[in-house]
C-alpha cells in the first residue's frame, strides 16, 4: 500500500510543478530578467551624447551615496513612508476591528466602501486632493469662510499634502489586511480576558494586538513598500520642489536619459526598501514571539 | 497545393495577429483607416496636438492618398527613451517622432535619425531656413515672451531682466519643465549667451530666495495666472494666445534681449518601417492648408513661407518686423552637451 501511494504523491508533486511552471516562467521573464538588465545598466557609464557606454564601474552608486542631495531624497522618502505607514496602522486598526466584529447586515456595504477607492487610479485620487488643497480649493475656502485664516494656506506642493495623499492610497490595503486577520481571532478570547478583569486597553495590548500581529506585519510591509515607491502622488501633490525617490528615478531615465545613474538609483531604492522591510518584519516577529511567551507565562501562573 | 494553401492561411493568420498586436502596441488611432498607400506610425504628444494632426493632415491629406496614419501617443521623454531602446532593432515601431528642435538635435547626435531626403519633400522649398535640418523638419514655431497681468504688475516689463527679477517676489512664476528656457532667459538677462547659461544662475537663485513660485507644468501655470496667484512669467507666445482665449488677463511682451525660438518638428528614426511614407507625411505636413489650420487652431507660426495667415491671426500669434529681427535660435550643441549638468543644477541647487 505504501509502495503504491508513493508514486501517486510523486505524480501529484509533478502535476503541481507543471501547473506552477508557466507562472514561474512568467515571473522569471517579467521580473527577474528586467532586474538583471537594470543591474547591468547600473554598472555602465553615462555620456551626454552617447547616453550609455558599456563599462563595469560602481561610480553611479558612489555618486548617489556621496551626494548629500540624493541621500536627502532617500531619507525624505523613508521618512514619508514610515510616517504614512504608522498613521495608516493607527487609522486602519479601529476600522478593521469594527469591520471584523460588526454583525450588521450592512457589513458587505462597509467592506465595499473600503474597497471602492481602489477602483480609482492613484493619479485620479491625487487630482481630487489637488482640488481640495489648492489656494482656492475647498479646504482654504472653508478655513477663510469660518475666519480661521485670512490668506490661503499653502497646502499644495508640501510634505503634508503628499503624506495625506499616500495615506489615502494605502489605507484600504492596510484595513483589508488587518480585517482578514482580525476575523480569525475568536471574540471568546477577548471576552475571556475581559471576564478575568482586564480592562479594554489591557485586552487590546495583551490579547488582540499580539494575535493580530501577523496582520500588522503584513499591513506594515504592504504600506511601507507602496509608500517608498510612490510616484503619482509625490509628483502631483509634492510638486517640483518636494522630491522623492520614485519621481527622481523616473526623471533620470526619461528626462535626462541617464539610464546608468537611474538604474543605480532604482537598485538603491529597491535595496533600501528590502532591508528596511526585512528589519521591521524581524523586529515585529521578535516582539510577537516575546508577547506570545509572556502570554503563555501569564496563563501558566 | 493544399499544403501551399494551408501555408497561406497560416501566414495570413500570423499577419492578422501581428497587425492586431501592432495596433494594440500604439496609443491611439487617427480617424484614417487602413489603405493601400501604406501605414505611417506617428510618435506624437497627445491631447490637442494629436487631434489637430489628425484633423489637419491625416484625414484631409493622407487618407485620400490611400495612407493609414496611426498615432503612437506619449510624452517626449518616453518616446525618446523608446527610440533609444529600439535603436538596435532592424525595424522600429514608429515612422516619425514629434520632438522639439533641441530634442531632434539630441536624437541625431545619438545616431538615431535618418537623414531627410529633401528630394522626396517638394514642399520643403518653402521651408524657413531655421526649420530645415539635415535630420528633421520644423513643423511649427513660436517664441519665448513675457506674460504679465497688468493688475498685479504695475510697470510693464520690457525684458527678461524685468521679468526674472527678485522684486516680483511670489508674483513671479517659473515652470519646472521649462528649465532650459528659463535658464537661457536668465542668462540673456544677466550678460550670458546661448552658449553660456552660467551668468543667469545667480539671478534665478535671487528670485527663488525672494519667493518665486515653481510650478510643475504649463497647465499649472495657466491655472496660477487665471487665479492671479502668479502675475508674471515667461512662456511661448502661442501658449499665451491660448491662455488669453481661455480668459487669463495677461499681456505679452517680446523681450528686448531677444526672443528665443521654440520649434516643434519631426524626425524619421533610422529603423522606421515605412521611410517613404514618413517622407510623404512630412511633405503633407508642409502643405499651406495644414499650416494655416495649425496657426488658427493652436496659435503657432507656420514653418513655410507659402502659408496665407489672415492678418488678424498674424497679429495675434506672430511677431512684428522689428520683433522678427530679435528672434534667436538656440545653440543645440551647447544644450545637448550641457543639458544633464543644467538639469542637475536646477534640481539640486535651484529647487533643492
Amino acid at each position: 500500500m505504501v509502495a503504491a501511494a508513493a508514486p501517486a504523491a510523486g505524480e501529484r508533486r509533478w502535476t503541481a510543478a507543471a501547473a506552477l511552471a508557466p507562472a514561474s516562467l512568467l515571473v522569471a521573464i517579467g521580473i527577474v530578467l528586467p532586474i538583471v538588465i537594470l543591474f547591468r545598466y547600473s554598472l555602465n557609464q553615462f555620456t551626454p551624447t552617447k547616453m550609455m557606454v558599456d563599462a563595469f564601474t560602481l561610480e553611479n552608486y558612489a555618486k548617489f551615496l556621496t551626494d548629500p542631495f540624493y541621500v536627502a531624497v532617500l531619507v525624505r522618502t523613508i521618512r514619508v513612508a514610515a510616517v504614512c505607514t504608522a498613521i495608516c496602522l493607527v487609522l486602519a486598526f479601529p476600522m478593521a476591528y469594527c469591520l471584523a466584529r460588526t454583525r450588521s447586515r450592512f457589513k458587505n456595504l462597509l467592506l465595499l466602501a473600503v474597497i471602492l477607492p481602489l477602483f480609482v487610479g492613484n493619479a485620479v485620487r491625487a487630482a481630487g486632493w489637488m482640488v481640495l488643497f489648492g489656494n482656492r480649493g475647498f479646504v482654504n475656502a472653508l478655513l477663510m469662510a469660518i475666519g480661521i485664516v485670512r490668506e490661503p494656506l499653502q497646502l499644495m506642493y508640501t510634505e503634508f499634502a503628499v503624506i495625506v495623499g499616500v495615506i489615502a492610497v494605502n489605507l484600504p490595503f492596510v484595513v483589508l489586511t488587518l480585517q482578514a486577520v482580525l476575523e480569525g481571532i475568536e471574540p471568546a478570547i477577548e471576552e475571556a480576558a475581559l471576564g478575568l478583569g482586564a480592562d479594554p486597553w489591557r485586552t487590546f495590548r495583551h490579547v488582540v494586538l499580539p494575535l493580530a500581529m501577523p496582520g500588522v506585519i503584513a499591513g506594515t510591509i504592504l504600506s511601507f513598500i507602496l509608500a517608498m515607491n510612490a510616484y503619482a502622488t509625490p509628483v502631483l501633490l509634492g510638486g517640483p520642489t518636494f522630491q522623492m525617490m520614485g519621481p527622481t528615478v523616473y526623471n533620470q531615465f526619461a528626462g535626462l536619459s541617464n539610464w546608468p545613474f537611474g538604474a543605480a538609483m532604482a537598485f538603491i531604492l529597491m535595496t533600501a526598501t528590502l532591508v528596511l522591510t526585512l528589519a521591521s518584519h524581524w523586529l515585529a516577529q521578535a516582539r510577537y514571539r516575546r508577547a506570545t511567551v509572556e502570554a503563555v507565562v501569564v496563563a501558566g501562573k | 497545393m493544399e499544403q501551399h494553401s494551408a501555408d497561406i492561411k497560416r501566414r495570413r493568420l500570423m499577419q492578422a495577429a501581428g497587425a492586431l498586436a501592432g495596433v494594440a502596441a500604439v496609443g491611439g488611432w487617427s480617424p484614417a483607416r487602413a489603405q493601400a498607400g501604406g501605414r505611417v506610425v506617428l510618435g506624437t504628444w497627445g491631447g490637442d496636438y494629436s487631434k489637430l494632426l489628425a484633423k489637419n493632415i491625416d484625414t484631409p491629406l493622407m487618407v485620400p492618398k490611400k495612407y493609414e496614419v496611426v498615432h503612437d501617443i506619449g510624452g517626449d521623454p518616453e518616446r525618446r527613451a523608446k527610440m533609444r531602446a529600439e535603436a538596435r532593432l532592424p525595424r522600429g515601431t514608429d515612422d516619425l517622432q514629434g520632438l522639439s528642435a533641441a530634442q531632434m538635435y539630441e536624437m541625431n547626435e545619438a545616431g538615431l535619425c535618418l537623414p531627410i531626403d529633401y528630394a522626396k519633400i517638394p514642399n520643403s522649398k518653402y521651408l524657413l531656413p531655421q526649420m530645415k535640418y539635415p535630420y528633421g523638419i520644423g513643423h511649427i514655431y513660436s517664441g519665448k515672451v513675457i506674460l504679465y497681468n497688468p493688475k498685479l504688475i504695475a510697470t510693464p516689463p520690457t525684458s527678461f531682466a524685468d521679468s526674472l527679477d527678485p522684486r516680483h517676489g511670489a508674483k513671479l512664476g517659473i515652470i519646472d519643465i521649462q528649465y532650459q528656457f528659463t535658464m537661457m532667459a536668465a542668462a540673456l538677462a544677466s550678460g550670458g549667451s546661448m552658449t553660456n547659461y552660467e551668468p543667469g544662475k545667480a539671478r534665478l537663485m535671487a528670485c527663488r530666495k525672494a519667493g518665486a513660485k515653481i510650478l510643475p507644468t504649463n497647465e499649472a501655470m495657466a491655472q496660477a495666472l487665471q487665479n492671479e496667484d502668479v502675475g508674471i512669467c515667461i512662456m511661448w507666445k502661442a501658449r499665451a494666445v491660448q491662455w488669453q482665449k481661455a480668459g487669463a488677463k495677461v499681456e505679452t511682451v517680446a523681450p528686448k534681449e531677444g526672443i528665443p525660438l521654440y520649434i516643434s518638428g519631426f524626425v524619421i528614426p533610422k529603423n522606421a518601417p515605412n521611410k517613404d511614407g514618413a517622407h510623404f507625411w512630412l511633405n503633407e505636413m508642409l502643405e499651406p492648408a495644414a499650416q494655416e489650420a495649425f496657426a488658427e487652431d493652436m496659435g503657432y507660426n507656420p514653418s513655410v513661407t507659402d502659408a496665407k495667415i489672415p492678418p488678424e491671426t498674424e497679429k495675434r500669434i506672430g511677431f512684428s518686423a522689428e520683433e522678427r529681427k530679435r528672434l534667436i535660435d538656440l545653440d543645440y550643441g551647447y544644450l545637448a552637451k550641457n543639458d544633464a549638468a543644467l538639469k542637475e543644477w536646477w534640481d539640486k541647487t535651484f529647487k533643492g
